[in-house]
């Protein structure tokens, strides 16, 4: 009984790792979702490796936001922004 | 409760440099983004009248932006194969079953690297050189947070197809960052 459980449950890094990015695009079956939980509670490689996607995708999000100051030094040129405000005030 | 009102000569001054990064980080080609903004401007004010003043003007204008980004996103996907094969996963298991690159420990705070513009740029680099289908993919679900099946249907996908492609996108950006900001740190 005890060996059964082991057998579901024992996964390799390489097969538990691609459950960890999934996780994030779908809820996973249970049986998935149980076999990651307790990989994870023992692997402390694959832990860092999860929290690594939960950071990158936090500075995905925040580089995304219109506010992102990340791009700072860049603007638009010059000579299309003239163009716009141009077009602005032949409106009025 | 103040009616919001529209100020067109100011847009330029106020959100020309904003909308162009905006644009930028989501389609990859500096003349693309161009070309967005300047079409978003034009058809906001072709449709002044249309704003009810129930939204910020800013809220109104990146409306109109995003409607236009989809829009090009649409128009040139059929350009963009889904073929997996050529781009396999970056990361490894040894003979013994350890990841390779074994992950470095960041140190980071998830929250508090969020905050940090440094590694917003160093992302928006390794971003810049994910393959357009990984980067549009990637984009649309980690900057505007569309849901899996609207992604799947926008690029008529199966769900599997789709997880395959942020795994080993994200992987590629994992990696990106760790060689060259972490790293060196």
């Amino acid at each position: 009984m005890i060996d059964g459980m082991m057998k579901i449950f024992k996964m390799s890094c390489k097969d538990v790792y691609p459950l960890i990015s999934e996780s994030r695009d779908h809820s996973l079956p249970f049986l998935s979702r149980m076999r990651l939980k307790m990989h994870l509670a023992i692997c402390g490689l694959c832990e860092i490796y999860q929290k690594q996607l939960e950071t990158l995708c936090r500075i995905a999000r925040s580089l995304g936001k219109d506010e992102s100051k990340a791009l700072e030094k860049t603007s638009l040129k010059p000579e299309i922004k003239e163009k716009i405000q141009k077009w602005i005030e032949e409106k009025f | 409760m103040s009616q919001e009102t529209l100020d067109p000569q100011k847009w330029v001054e106020r959100y020309a440099d904003m909308m162009y990064r905006y644009t930028l980080v989501r389609v990859k080609d500096p003349e693309a983004a161009e070309e967005l903004v300047q079409s978003a401007f034009f058809a906001a004010l072709k449709s002044q009248n249309s704003f009810a003043g129930k939204s910020s003007e800013k809220t109104w204008l990146f409306g109109i932006l995003k409607h236009k980004t989809m829009d090009y996103f649409r128009n040139s996907k059929k350009n963009i194969s889904i073929d997996l094969t050529s781009e396999e996963d970056q990361i490894h298991f040894d003979a013994s079953g350890h990841m390779v690159p074994k992950p470095g420990n960041w140190n980071l705070d998830p929250e508090k690297a969020a905050e940090n513009n440094e590694l917003a740029q160093v992302l928006a680099q390794c971003l810049s050189r994910l393959s357009d289908k990984f980067h549009r993919i990637f984009v649309l679900k980690e900057m505007d947070g569309m849901s899996s099946e609207e992604i799947c249907n926008e690029f008529n996908i199966k769900p599997t197809n789709l997880w395959v492609i942020l795994h080993r996108a994200r992987n590629q950006l994992k990696l990106c960052l760790e060689s060259n900001w972490l790293n060196t740190k």
